[in-house]
C-alpha cells in the first residue's frame, strides 16, 4: 500500500510535467489546426536552453524558465510566420510533412552545436527530498509539477480572459470572421504558435533538471504530447492534464509491476487504443 | 414484374445526439416509379438518402430492398445489390479522364465481378455517349463545367447499373437552360428501367419528373401525393415560406 | 511518353543499372544497395500512400518486422535467407491485417500518429523479446558479396514498380484511387473499402518487409533501433511525394535523385544528409507539394510562376 502511493504519486509529479508537454501542442492543433510533428524538438531546445543558462550562466534553470520561454516563443513566433503561414490553407498532410521536417533540421542542428552527449541540468538541491505521508518526494519534481499545473492554469485564464486570448480563440472558430473584427490572421497564427512553442520551452527546460536530455529525444516527447494530448481530449487544457496525470500514473505502474522497458509500450499502446476505440479522449465528446 | 415494391421504408428514424434529424419515416417505391423528396433545408433529405444508400446506419426502423432487409448491409454491399446514389457535394476522380471516371463505376457496379478494365472502358464510352459527353471523354475530369459534371455524375451513376437511384439535388447551381438538359438526361435514366429517388429544390425539375412527391420537414414527412396535389397544399407552403400573414 | 513506354524505358534503365558492380567501386555499390532498398521504401508508401490516400507515418514497422523475421529465422532457427525472408513476410502480413484493421478506420491525420505510434510500440515491444535478442539484438551470419545484395535489391525494385504498375491499369488499383479521391463515394459505387485498404496495407507491407529482411542480411547485425529506424519514415515519404505520390516512377526517380544529392552533400559536409533531407522537405512542401511529377507536367505552360501559384494558393 505503502508502495503504491509513492507510484502514484510519482506518476502525479510526472503527470503533471506531461501535461506541460503537451499543451502547447494541444494548443496549436486545437487552434490553429496544425498537427506539429516538431514539438518534442521545441521541447528539446527548452531542455539545452536552460542547460546551458545554467552551466555557462550560473543562471538557476526555474530562475532561467521565463527567459527559455521567451527564447522559444521567438523561434516559434519565426517558424509560424516564416514557414509555416506559407502552407497553412494546404491540406494536412502538408503541414505534418514540413513539420516532420523542420524536426529533422532543428534536431540535427541541436546535434550539430550541443553534441550528442547526454547531459542534466544540475543544480545543487537536485537530489533534495522531503518526506509527506510516508512518501518521498524530490523537491526538484514537486517544483516542476507546480509550476507546470500554475502555466496550465495561467494559459486557460489567457484563453478565456485576455483580448489577445479571444482573439485566439475567434480565429480558431472561424478564420473569415476575425478578419471583419480587426484582427490580423497571419500575426495570431504566428502568436499562437510562439506561445505552444513558450510552453514546450518551459516543459523543456524542467525536464532538463529532472532527467537527461540529447539531441534526440525530440521524437519520443512528441509522441508522449500526441499520447497526452489524443487521451485526454483537445477540448481544453483541463483535458491535457487529465491525460498528462493519466500517462503518468500508467507508466509509473507501468514501470514498476511489469517492468521499465515496458513504459513505451503501456503509453503508446493506449494511444492506439484511444484513437480506434475514443479518438476524442477521456474528456471529448462522444460524436 | 411481382408486386414486391422496389424499396420499402418502415419507421426509419435517425438521432444525432439530441438531433432527430429523421423522424418515423414510411414510404414505399415500386419499380420503375420516380419519387421526388422536396422539403426546406435541414429537413433531413439528405440523411435520408443516406440512410438508404447506406452510408449512414438507421437509429431504429427498417429498409427493404426488393423484399429483403437491408438494414445491415454496409455501403459497398448495398451499392453491389443495386443502390445506387450520387452526391450532394459531387467530387468526380479529378486527376482521372472523364472515361475513366465512367469505368470506374462500371468496374465495381452490379454486374462487376471478374470484368476487365478494358471492358469497363468500353461500357463506359457507351454511357458517355448516352449522357453527350462522348467528345469529353479523354478530358480530365476537373475541366469540365457545371451542366458537364451532372451529366458526369449520372454517367457514372449509371454505369453501375443500379436498379434504384438516388439523386441528390443534382439540379443545383444550374439555369434554365442546363436545367432542362440535366431532366432530359435523367428521363432517359428512367427509361433505361431504373426506378429514381429525386432530392430536388427545383419545382420545375420536380414537377416534370416526379409520378409522386413526399414532402419532409423537420424530419418528417407531412405528405405524400401526387405532384398537382402536394404543391398545391397549404401544410407544404407553410413549411416553404412560413405561415401565411393574415 | 505513355505509360507502357515509359515502364520499358525503365525496365532497360534496370537492366543497365544491373552491370553496376562489376564496374563501379565498392563505396558505390553500397551507396547503390541503400538507394535501391529506400526506393523499394518508397514504392511500398506509394501503394497505400500515394495510391490509396492513406498517409502512414509508420511503414518503418513493416521494414523492422522483416528485418527481425529474417535474422530470427536465421539465428535461433538456423533457416535459409528465403526462408527468412518469407517469414519476415507473414509477420509482415499479419500485422497488416491484424492492426491494419482497426487503425485504417481512422482518418487523415489521425491515421498518420496512429501508424507513428503503432511504430514506436513495437520497437518497444521488440527490444523486450528474448528470441529478438532484446536491447542488444541479433548478429546475423556473414555472407561476404555485395554484388549479390545488390542484385537482389535491384530485383525487388524492379518487382515493386511491376505491382505499382500493376496497380494502375488494374480493378484494385482503381479501387484504391476511388477511395482516396472519395471514399464514401467509392463505397456506394460498390468498392469493398475496408478488404481493399488492408490489401493495400498488406502489400506494402510485403515490400517493405522484403527490403528489410535483405537489409538486414547484408549489413548482418540489428537492433532495434535501427530496424524500426524512424527516420526512414520521413526519407520514404519525402521521396515518394518529391517524386510524385500516385504515379509509377515517381518514387524510384524521387528515391534516386534526393539519395544522389544527399550523398554528393554528405561528401562535401559529412553527415548533414539529415539537414538536407529536412530541407528539401520543407522547401519541397512549400513549392512544389504535389511533387516532380506534377512539376515536370506543368512547368511547360505555367514556368518560374508554377513555384509563385502553388505558394499563393497555400498561403494564409
Amino acid at each position: 500500500m505503502h508502495l503504491l502511493l509513492q507510484i502514484l504519486a510519482n506518476g502525479v509529479l510526472l503527470g503533471g510535467l506531461y501535461a506541460l508537454m503537451a499543451l502547447g501542442l494541444a494548443l496549436v492543433w486545437g487552434v490553429l489546426n496544425i498537427v506539429n510533428l516538431a514539438h518534442g524538438s521545441l521541447i528539446m531546445l527548452g531542455a539545452y536552453s536552460g542547460y546551458y543558462l545554467f552551466t555557462k550562466l550560473g543562471i538557476d534553470p526555474f530562475v532561467a524558465l521565463p527567459i527559455s520561454m521567451v527564447a522559444l516563443f521567438c523561434a516559434g513566433f519565426l517558424i509560424q510566420r516564416n514557414i509555416l503561414n506559407l502552407i497553412a490553407r494546404a491540406p494536412m498532410f502538408n503541414t505534418l510533412l514540413i513539420t516532420f521536417g523542420i524536426d529533422v533540421v532543428l534536431t540535427y542542428l541541436a546535434q550539430m552545436f550541443f553534441s550528442a552527449d547526454f547531459r542534466t541540468t544540475n543544480p545543487s538541491y537536485a537530489g533534495d527530498h522531503f518526506n509527506w505521508l510516508g512518501m518521498t518526494l524530490p523537491l526538484v519534481r514537486v517544483l516542476a509539477c507546480g509550476i507546470a499545473l500554475a502555466l496550465t492554469v495561467a494559459l486557460w485564464l489567457f484563453l478565456g480572459r485576455t483580448r489577445v486570448g479571444r482573439a485566439i480563440r475567434a480565429t480558431a472558430q472561424n478564420l473569415g470572421a476575425s478578419r471583419l473584427y480587426g484582427v490580423e490572421p497571419r500575426l495570431i497564427y504566428a502568436l499562437t504558435f510562439g506561445l505552444g512553442a513558450a510552453l514546450a520551452g518551459a516543459a523543456g527546460d524542467l525536464y532538463g533538471v529532472v532527467s537527461q536530455i540529447n539531441p534526440y529525444i525530440g521524437a519520443t516527447l512528441t509522441a508522449k504530447s500526441f499520447a497526452i494530448a489524443i487521451i485526454g481530449g483537445l477540448e481544453s487544457p483541463l483535458g491535457v492534464v487529465v491525460g498528462g496525470m493519466f500517462l503518468g500514473i500508467v507508466e509509473s505502474l507501468t514501470a514498476l509491476y511489469v517492468g521499465p522497458t515496458y513504459v513505451d509500450v503501456a503509453s503508446f499502446g493506449i494511444l492506439v487504443l484511444v484513437l480506434v476505440f475514443r479518438p476524442t479522449g477521456i474528456l471529448g465528446a462522444t460524436t | 414484374m411481382n408486386n414486391t415494391p422496389i424499396l420499402e421504408v418502415r419507421d426509419l428514424t435517425r438521432r444525432f445526439g439530441g438531433l432527430v434529424a429523421v423522424n418515423q419515416v414510411n414510404f414505399s417505391l415500386h419499380h420503375g416509379e420516380t419519387l421526388g423528396l422536396i422539403g426546406p433545408n435541414g429537413a433531413g433529405k439528405t440523411t435520408l438518402i443516406s440512410l438508404i444508400s447506406g452510408t449512414t446506419a438507421p437509429s431504429t426502423g427498417d429498409i427493404f430492398f426488393e423484399g429483403v432487409s437491408v438494414k445491415n448491409d454496409s455501403a459497398f454491399r448495398r451499392a453491389r445489390r443495386g443502390i445506387g446514389r450520387t452526391f450532394q457535394i459531387m467530387k468526380p476522380f479529378p486527376g482521372l479522364t472523364v472515361l475513366d471516371n465512367v469505368a470506374v463505376d462500371a468496374l465495381f457496379g452490379t454486374a462487376s465481378s471478374g470484368k476487365s478494365l478494358h471492358t469497363a472502358r468500353e461500357e463506359a464510352r457507351e454511357w458517355l455517349q448516352l449522357m453527350d459527353l462522348g467528345k469529353r471523354a479523354g478530358q480530365r475530369a476537373d475541366e469540365l463545367g457545371g451542366p458537364d459534371r451532372k451529366r458526369l455524375e449520372l454517367a457514372k451513376a449509371m454505369a453501375m447499373k443500379p436498379r434504384l437511384l438516388l439523386l441528390d439535388e443534382v439540379m443545383a447551381g444550374l439555369n434554365h437552360v442546363e436545367i432542362d438538359e440535366v431532366i432530359d438526361a435523367i428521363k432517359k435514366v428512367r427509361s433505361s428501367g431504373i426506378t429514381v429517388l429525386v432530392i430536388e429544390h427545383v419545382i420545375k425539375a420536380i414537377k416534370s419528373l416526379s409520378d409522386r412527391l413526399l414532402v419532409l420537414h423537420h424530419g418528417q414527412q407531412i405528405i405524400e401525393g401526387t405532384p398537382a396535389e402536394v404543391l398545391a397544399d397549404p401544410r407544404v407552403i407553410e413549411a416553404y415560406l412560413g405561415r401565411r400573414r393574415a | 511518353m505513355t505509360a507502357r513506354s515509359g515502364l520499358i524505358a525503365a525496365l532497360v534503365v534496370a537492366a543497365l543499372l544491373a552491370f553496376v558492380p562489376w564496374l563501379a567501386s565498392p563505396v558505390l555499390v553500397q551507396f547503390g544497395i541503400t538507394t535501391l532498398l529506400l526506393a523499394t521504401l518508397a514504392q511500398g508508401w506509394n501503394i497505400i500512400g500515394g495510391y490509396t490516400g492513406y498517409a502512414s507515418f509508420g511503414n518503418s514497422v513493416f521494414y523492422g518486422l522483416g528485418s527481425y523475421g529474417t535474422a530470427i529465422a536465421m539465428v535461433q532457427w538456423h533457416l535459409p535467407f528465403g526462408i527468412g525472408l518469407v517469414f519476415g513476410v507473414v509477420l509482415a502480413v499479419a500485422f497488416a491485417l491484424l492492426l491494419g484493421l482497426p487503425v485504417l478506420r481512422l482518418r487523415g491525420h489521425y491515421f498518420a500518429i496512429a501508424t507513428l505510434a503503432l511504430a514506436q510500440v513495437m520497437t518497444a515491444i521488440v527490444s523486450n523479446l528474448p528470441i529478438a535478442g532484446r536491447n542488444v539484438g541479433l548478429v546475423l551470419p556473414l555472407l561476404n558479396g555485395d554484388k549479390l545484395f545488390y542484385e537482389l535489391a535491384l530485383a525487388l525494385l524492379v518487382l515493386a514498380t511491376l505491382a505499382v504498375f500493376w496497380l494502375s491499369r488494374s480493378r484494385f488499383g482503381f479501387g484504391l484511387i476511388a477511395i482516396r479521391e472519395n471514399e464514401d463515394a467509392a463505397a456506394s459505387m460498390g468498392i469493398n473499402t475496408t478488404l481493399y485498404k488492408v490489401l493495400a496495407f498488406a502489400l506494402a507491407g510485403i515490400f517493405s518487409a522484403l527490403a528489410g529482411g535483405i537489409h538486414a542480411y547484408w549489413i548482418t547485425f540489428i537492433d532495434p533501433v535501427s530496424a524500426f529506424d524512424i527516420s526512414l519514415n520521413v526519407k520514404m515519404i519525402i521521396m515518394a511525394v518529391f517524386g510524385g505520390p500516385g504515379s509509377i516512377l515517381g518514387p524510384t526517380i524521387g528515391a534516386f535523385v534526393l539519395s544522389a544529392v544527399s550523398e554528393v552533400l554528405s561528401t562535401e559536409v559529412s553527415s548533414i544528409a539529415s539537414l538536407f533531407f529536412g530541407a528539401v522537405v520543407i522547401v519541397a512542401v512549400v513549392f512544389m507539394p504535389r511533387g516532380l511529377s506534377d512539376l515536370v507536367r506543368r512547368i511547360r505552360k505555367a514556368g518560374w510562376s508554377y513555384f509563385s501559384e502553388n505558394v499563393k494558393a497555400h498561403r494564409l
